[in-house]
């Protein structure tokens, strides 16, 4: 386990002595109910300085509520949240020493785009040399020099978003809350932005939390990732850990493709997939014991049938780039294959996974664990 | 196909919805122009009817009132409905929807519906109704069309604007008039200037929730145009709806997207012309607004008599002579005034209804006895009408008769040649399609009863049932049943015969001299208003001297004058100068004449819905 480098880890069920000093923010047994819905479940996290941490979840996961309790929107119905220490569960959103980039358009209408970005600082009633300055500065690091007079009406949806996050980094705030803002963006130009996001939060050296369901996006931009589902933390950790070391099915199928079995350990260093012994190298799941076991497809390895593991026959090939998507039929199970090699359709093949591929993980304990796509 | 005829064919098609909806709009200008007071005649071109209107101070008085009510309570209106659908906005969408719908049902209830429980409101909290009591009503109906013009404008308005400003560091009251206010300000200037229309545009709730002395245009125009020809109301009508296509049309301009500063623009194209037309109005408004006097230094006396039914001098003299401010309302029938009086609602001083009503007042004790010590000028009525009277009002002790009249046949002395002296011509098929008779069922009954040589109170059934069934046996003949427009279709030689009253017999003559009154030989009709006090009158003293006062030789003779009705004051035929009415056949009948004539008596509910319901069937067969 290398979760002590992570920056995000569970406050409480982690037992490492962490300084104080880094956690600028820290959540503490936050929950929230909508009616009966439960949103958010006895949610701890906390969040290092100069970090950029993603929320990472399907639709209705609570990530969107969380962020706005940071924020202030919303007040949770249990729990803390300390800012730097201080206590800031009741603060009102306009007195929090963070600014958010909003999911909708926020651009206020009636206002010239320089108007828009001032707005924080002549609310705190800045010199007007200053206002300018700043405005400038905001506009300079976002790559629109020269859209001041520019009225939001006439911008494209990429051009409004960074000016909502030109008007919300002006304040120099020490998190930038961004919730899911480049949703709304076309494919290119949300990649292009998401490249922009890491550069200014580089140049800027603040904090980000970012909300997003998109794990591409996630994986691309963040320092570390919570994965969330149905109001409860899943797994925290870098994104490289999150995709290869899941810590169950759910993680598993929401990060990336995968072949995710009902497979039994039969003791240490060897699993039963599809009723064939597969060696790894995962140990303390205990012998004779269900468990949950994800393969990635470019993981899995096609051999001559008398070579692998076990046998099976190559059902469709589609070309996708980089690498061939493969279905191949072992043991009445669909394989998903990735490999740069094609293999004709109606091939013989055999399968081979070397055993450092193969996550073993424990069988979920509640619902929300739970593979989303499970057969 | 030939295109050529077919377009030819849609522009015509075009042109008739066009002129179906806006001529008689038209008819009102032009004839709101015409120097001749008739509405068949063009006598000229002429600005006289709005020169005149201005010189009106009761309809400078409404104007005021109108002006102020709209002004008021549309800014309320407008205040209260924006709040109303900040908090609808921040509501759940559940609980939202069904507020909404809430919000929306009063615009969709029938007027009458509103303003009758408005009106049941006001009399249940006690509320004397009035100036106060309109603008509360005007603020009630506006508030749901100002809810409808925000609403759409905060869904629209980008919701997140509000948070994001919080966000950024503002207040609630910050983000709400820096962000907010300035995003849905087009929302919020649309439904002042339509809760301003509406305000301007209603009749019928302020009809129910006035008082004595506040009337506004549209009200003003109603009383007024019940009276008759009167072609100031066509300037007046003309005018309003002037105001309100103009204001319509300012609602209704929707500025065209601009990307370029669009604060400018909706300054430009919305506030500017709301500044525009409150400033002209305001202006009205101060220039109007010292016809409202001051109450008089001996207190007031509210009225309630018939539409012009005084000599407006006569008023002015009361005023002048008694230090009494006259506060006077008008009403259309009986039946209009007699719930107003009845609930109580208003504190009318003194009111002139007609016999079979005072009867039916007197019956239920809604008046109060009058002081004949202070009235000596009674005596000058004839004993002749206090002895009918005394029929109903044993010992006269509330009824002070007023003006009298007679019902009879009116008829074109070209059409009808042979002499007649019985109700039976109007039963000759030879006039089939010339006669009008009264849209009434009392008159209608009455008449026929007669006839029959039966009392015009008769409640005998048998009696009854052969009178419904002449009036069954009559009515192919008859070419309409009317009631106001009797007059205006014999001067216009519409029809050879009609039942009229004399007062209208009279003023046709004048407009029409090719016309005779006869009251025929059976006997008819007499009907007399009088004066009474109700009960809950606040200012009995001076009512007792207004009637007084109505009794004064010279004062019975300006209204005999100017009204043109029979009076019962036995110095006014020596008295007026005026030959023409002196030797009227019509108002001053033969005594033995109006010896067959009876007054109506209140039959009560059961008979009165006898004969409402054989009229039904007369009606209906």
């Amino acid at each position: 386990m290398s979760s002590f480098e992570h920056a995000v880890v569970f406050a409480l069920s982690i037992p490492y002595n962490i300084p104080m000093s880094y956690k600028l923010i820290e959540l503490q047994s936050v929950s929230k109910s909508f009616g009966d819905l439960k949103v958010l479940d006895n949610f701890s996290l906390y969040v290092r300085e100069n970090e950029f941490l993603t929320l990472l979840g399907p639709s209705g996961c609570g990530k969107t509520t969380l962020l706005r309790i940071l924020g202030g929107f919303e007040t949770p119905d249990e729990g803390r949240i300390l800012f730097d220490g201080v206590d800031i569960t009741d603060l009102a959103p306009n007195k929090r020493q963070l600014n958010t980039v909003f999911q909708k358009d926020t651009l206020f209408y009636h206002m010239s785009v320089a108007e828009n970005i001032a707005f924080g600082l002549r609310i705190r009633h800045a010199s007007k040399a200053l206002i300018k300055e700043k405005t400038d500065y905001a506009l300079h690091l976002v790559g629109l020099d020269g859209f001041a007079d520019r009225m939001p009406d006439s911008l494209s949806g990429g051009q409004a978003q960074r000016i909502a996050i030109a008007r919300a980094i002006v304040n120099e705030p020490k998190v930038l809350l961004l919730d899911e803002p480049l949703s709304a963006l076309d494919l290119k130009l949300r990649q292009d932005m998401q490249y922009e996001l890491i550069r200014l939060k580089e140049e800027l050296g603040i904090t980000f939390i970012y909300v997003t369901h998109d794990q591409e996006e996630a994986l691309t931009m963040s320092d570390s990732i919570v994965v969330m589902n149905a109001g409860r933390i899943q797994q925290i950790g870098t994104p490289e850990d999150i995709y290869n070391e899941p810590k169950n099915a759910f993680t598993a199928d929401f990060i990336g493709d995968g072949n995710i079995f009902d497979a039994l350990m039969i003791h240490d260093q060897h699993v039963s997939i599809l009723g064939t012994d597969f060696e790894c190298v995962d140990t303390g799941f205990g012998e004779n014991n269900p468990v949950d076991v994800i393969i990635r497809p470019e993981d899995v390895e096609l051999v001559s049938p008398e070579k692998g593991t076990i046998e099976g026959i190559v059902k469709s090939v589609i070309f996708k780039g980089v690498h061939y998507e493969m279905d191949v039929d072992a043991h009445n199970y669909h394989w998903l294959v990735h490999s740069t090699k094609m293999v004709p359709e109606g091939t013989p093949v055999g399968i081979l996974v070397d055993p450092f591929n193969i996550q073993v993980m424990h069988k979920p304990s509640r619902p929300d664990e739970e593979a989303a796509n499970h057969a | 196909m030939n295109p050529r005829p077919l377009r030819i064919a849609k522009r015509i098609y075009t042109f008739l919805i066009i002129l179906f909806m806006y001529a008689p709009i038209a008819a009102m200008i032009v004839l709101s122009f015409n120097a001749s007071k008739s509405r068949a005649v063009w006598g000229g071109f002429t600005f006289d009817w709005y020169r005149r209107l201005v010189s009106d101070a009761g309809i400078l008085s409404a104007f005021n009132n109108t002006i102020l009510i709209a002004l008021i309570s549309s800014i309320v209106a407008t205040v209260i409905g924006t709040a109303g659908a900040i908090g609808l906005m921040r509501m759940k969408s559940r609980p939202r929807a069904v507020s909404v719908a809430i919000a929306n049902i009063p615009m969709l209830n029938a007027d009458i519906v509103t303003g009758i429980s408005l009106m049941l409101l006001f009399i249940a909290m006690r509320m004397t109704l009035g100036f106060t009591t309109v603008l509360i009503a005007h603020i009630s109906f506006s508030i749901p069309y100002v809810i409808l013009s925000v609403l759409p404008k905060l869904q629209q308005s980008r919701g997140g604007s509000y948070e994001a400003a919080l966000d950024l560091g503002a207040t609630h009251t910050q983000a709400f008039w820096r962000i907010v206010f300035p995003d849905i300000l087009p929302g919020i200037l649309s439904g002042f200037m339509l809760a301003f229309t509406m305000s301007i545009d209603d009749f019928i709730i302020t009809h129910f929730t006035k008082g004595p002395g506040v009337d506004t245009l549209s009200t003003r125009i109603y009383s007024e145009v019940r009276k008759g020809i009167k072609p100031e109301m066509y300037a007046l009508s003309t005018i309003l709806f002037l105001i309100v296509l103009l204001l319509l049309f300012l609602i209704n301009y929707a500025p065209e997207k601009k990307s370029s500063r669009s604060m400018k623009h909706l300054v430009l194209s919305r506030v500017v012309p709301c500044a525009l037309v409150i400033a002209v109005l305001v202006f009205a408004l101060h220039s109007t607004g010292k016809v409202s006097a001051a109450a008089g230094r001996n207190g007031e006396v509210v009225v309630y008599n018939w539409g012009e039914y005084i000599d407006p001098d006569v008023i002015t003299m009361f005023e002048k002579e008694t230090g009494i401010r006259v506060i006077y309302e008008e009403y259309e029938t009986n039946e209009v005034m007699y719930p107003k009086i009845s609930s109580g609602a208003i504190a009318y001083d003194v009111v002139c209804p007609s016999e079979y009503m005072a009867e039916r007042m007197i019956s239920e004790g809604l008046l109060q006895p009058v002081d004949r010590s202070v009235m000596p000028e009674v005596s000058n009525i004839e004993d002749r009408f206090f002895n009918v009277c005394d029929s109903f009002d044993p010992g006269n002790r509330y009824f002070t008769p007023y003006c009298w009249g007679t019902v009879g046949i009116l008829y074109n002395t070209n059409m009808v040649k042979e002499p007649f002296d019985s109700w039976s011509i109007l039963w000759d098929e030879h006039y089939k399609g010339e006669i009008l008779m009264q849209n009434s069922v009392r008159d209608a009954f009455g008449i026929t009863l007669k006839y029959l040589g039966y009392s015009l109170n008769s409640t005998d059934l048998d009696e009854l049932t052969e009178a419904r069934d002449m009036l069954i046996r009559q009515k192919p003949l008859v070419q309409a049943y009317v009631v106001d427009q009797v007059r205006d279709m014999m001067i216009g030689e519409e029809a050879a015969l009609s039942v009229i009253y004399s007062g209208e017999a009279h003023e046709t003559k004048a407009q029409n001299p090719n016309v005779g009154y006869v009251i025929p030989k059976e006997g008819s009709n007499i009907w007399i208003d009088g004066w009474v006090i109700p009960k809950n009158a606040r200012n009995a003293e001076n009512a007792n001297k207004w009637i007084n006062f109505m009794c004064r030789p010279d004062v019975a003779t300006m209204n005999f004058e100017y009204m043109m009705y029979s009076t019962p004051n036995k110095k006014v035929r020596e008295l007026t100068t005026n030959s023409e009415l002196k030797n009227s056949s019509i108002l001053f009948p033969a005594e033995e004449d109006l010896d067959r004539c009876e007054v109506f008596r209140y039959l009560g509910s059961g008979p009165t819905d006898t004969y409402n319901r054989l009229w039904r069937e007369i009606k209906s067969h």
